[in-house]
């Protein structure tokens, strides 16, 4: 995952007509499982795709983020019998494709998340085996606000492969030596400079069609002196405590460890799940004391943390404005919303 | 790669009778290399299993210089720590740890240490006061106040009054003595010893552990004697699913209470937006 700059590749830069991306899928999945975005009723979704003819690069976002290839929304940690626990690894080599880069960004600060000072081997053996294949964002998708967050709507490092759609074809760029190694199974066609002049074009059209709404410094300083205003007590009456918003969340990464015994009541798994601090019990330990039983204070962690915290836990901010939240939020709750509110506009 | 997720099997070598709810178990790991390896900060946790039900965090409440065996002084009120009582000597246990930060051992050479526990919260700094025994040159004078329910519900009860030397003073209180029990201390909740302790604000540090809310008045009343919030260090219980900062559950802020705590100078509390003990 050692990743150079653009800068550094103009030479591997290629091109790839349309027509011909589902190849590349198919082409990749001799070697890697791949996943990509593929349609699910009126939405889309990341899963493994059977064949490249169900790509669709054309998508806005998926439902769930890119996360659930790296930590599984429900998987077995070890199982244990008798007086032996034996470690489950399902870990294999897999192509994350056509992720955008608000959800690139996403991985990089999980990467962080599931390594400082400790870290997670199961995230830790998915990860050395993943190779992202990114898709810049040519259009912007109702919700999106990753412009603002410093995440997109073009990426400049943290893949292997990069796309760009021109049109009727795609750029691809290189951005790592495991990036390289995905092409050497692929035959593509070198790019010539003027198409690499076209995706820059392509790429400040996209970029112009964001409203520049807040600083990303301007939302610390707000919540900051925040905490306590009386905004968040009408939010807490609107936010409905459901946690759809940390599930689709690309950088949540919360969750909770059960044991499940099978009837011998001798083998069992130890298992973890996605948890959501919205959620009441999230907080509840022993004798039934919870320490945010408030909505009011959950909501505040979800916000904070995004906004706030996790900015002092690895450096940047926790939210890259894929818009998930939004979309997915039954109150119509938006982060920029809440921000402004807490400002007093 | 070694999973930092998965237990190692203990055996329970001890089983002492603290109160009706709350049990001291001596144990080791079953691998002696291991068990000879496994060293601890006084306020450091560990992950005690019990396959098929769960795992929770239990503070170490042993004397860290004893490297034959460890301790945990269990309270029984939850699925894991139900099971527990369930267990005597012999009975494997599944431990993973040290975690967290411990005490500021270092902090106290040369000072005054005040010792401030409610209810199960002496367990935690039961490792301070071993220390403060075996190295009477590292701190100045301590004094330890402790209160708890009722006479019923004083943990190391035969032990308490035996940590009384000349450099180390005991007060204990109970908030009720219920009808025909024996009592020859305080009555009143924990704070209600400031009025006769000795510890005064200059020159002491402060550790305290027991209930939020306990903890919550033992800072308020020290600060409105003139103790400084970066002189008392509080140990925190949070909800916590694998004490190594992944599970996320026990964040303060940017904090990790598994991680960066579960001791805290009240300072850094008073920093976070979301209050703590106030």
């Amino acid at each position: 995952m050692a990743v150079a700059k653009v800068s550094e590749r103009w030479a591997a830069m290629s091109l790839v007509p349309k027509e011909e991306v589902g190849l590349l899928v198919d082409g990749l999945a001799r070697h890697y499982q791949v996943i990509g975005p593929k349609q699910k009723g009126k939405a889309f979704v990341l899963e493994k795709l059977a064949s490249g003819q169900e790509l669709r690069l054309d998508y806005q976002t998926s439902i769930l983020p890119p996360r659930k290839a790296l930590i599984r929304p429900r998987e077995t940690m070890f199982s244990f019998h008798d007086n032996q626990v034996e470690t489950v690894q399902d870990a294999g080599p897999q192509v994350l494709f056509g992720l955008h880069p608000c959800d690139v960004h996403a991985l990089t600060l999980l990467d962080q998340v599931f390594s400082l000072e400790y870290e997670d081997p199961y995230y830790a053996a998915r990860r050395q085996q993943t190779y992202v294949v990114a898709l810049n964002c040519t259009t912007v998708g109702e919700n999106c606000f990753c412009y603002l967050m410093g995440t997109g709507p073009t990426l400049r490092d943290g893949y292997d492969l990069l796309l760009t759609d021109l049109g009727n074809e795609y750029l691809v760029e290189v951005g790592s030596d495991a990036g390289e190694e995905l092409l050497r199974h692929l035959s593509l066609r070198p790019a010539p400079r003027v198409r690499v002049v076209e995706k820059e074009k392509r790429l400040d059209q996209v970029r112009r069609q964001f409203r520049q709404q807040m600083e990303v410094t301007e939302m610390r300083e707000v919540l900051a002196g925040s905490y306590n205003h009386p905004a968040w007590r009408e939010l807490a009456k609107d936010c409905l405590g459901c946690g759809n918003c940390t599930m689709v969340c690309p950088t949540c990464f919360c969750f909770q460890v059960k044991d499940q015994l099978e009837l011998d009541l001798n083998h069992g798994q130890r298992v973890r799940e996605w948890d959501s601090c919205l959620l009441w019990d999230y907080s509840l330990v022993a004798l039934g004391h919870n320490f945010r039983p408030q909505l009011e204070t959950r909501l505040k962690q979800r916000l904070y943390h995004k906004l706030y915290y996790y900015e002092d836990q690895i450096g940047t901010p926790g939210c890259v404005g894929c818009g998930r939240c939004v979309t997915n939020c039954p109150a119509g709750i938006h982060p920029l919303e809440v921000v402004a509110r807490l400002k007093g506009e | 790669m070694a999973n930092p997720y998965q237990p190692a099997p203990v055996k329970i070598l001890a089983v002492q009778r603290e109160t009706y709810d709350t049990t001291t178990y001596t144990m080791a790991f079953t691998d002696p290399d291991r068990q000879a390896a496994y060293r601890f900060a006084p306020g450091q946790f560990n992950m005690l299993t019990v396959f098929g039900l769960g795992e929770a965090p239990i503070s170490i409440s042993s004397d860290a210089e004893d490297r034959a065996s460890f301790q945990h002084t269990i309270r029984h009120v939850g699925r894991v720590t139900n099971a527990i009582q369930r267990m005597g000597v012999g009975d494997t246990l599944w431990v993973r740890g040290p975690y967290g930060n411990g005490w500021p051992l270092a902090q106290m050479e040369g000072r005054n240490v005040l010792v401030v526990a409610g209810g199960i919260g002496l367990a935690p700094l039961r490792p301070v006061i071993y220390y403060l025994l075996n190295h009477p040159e590292k701190f100045n004078r301590a004094e330890i106040l402790y209160g708890a329910r009722t006479p019923a519900d004083m943990l190391f009860s035969n032990q308490l009054l035996q940590w009384q030397t000349e450099k180390v003073k005991v007060r204990l209180t109970v908030d009720q003595v219920p009808n025909g029990d024996a009592w020859a201390h305080r009555v009143g909740v924990v704070t209600t010893l400031f009025q006769e302790m000795d510890s005064q604000p200059a020159n002491t540090l402060v550790v305290t552990c027991g209930p939020e809310i306990m903890m919550r008045f033992v800072v308020k009343g020290l600060m409105e004697r003139g103790f400084e919030a970066s002189q008392i260090y509080v140990s925190l219980e949070r909800r916590m699913n694998c004490g190594i900062s992944k599970c996320g559950k026990c964040q303060l802020g940017p904090k990790y209470v598994c991680r960066d705590g579960p001791v805290f100078a009240f300072a850094e509390l008073t920093l976070l937006p979301e209050p703590v003990l106030v």
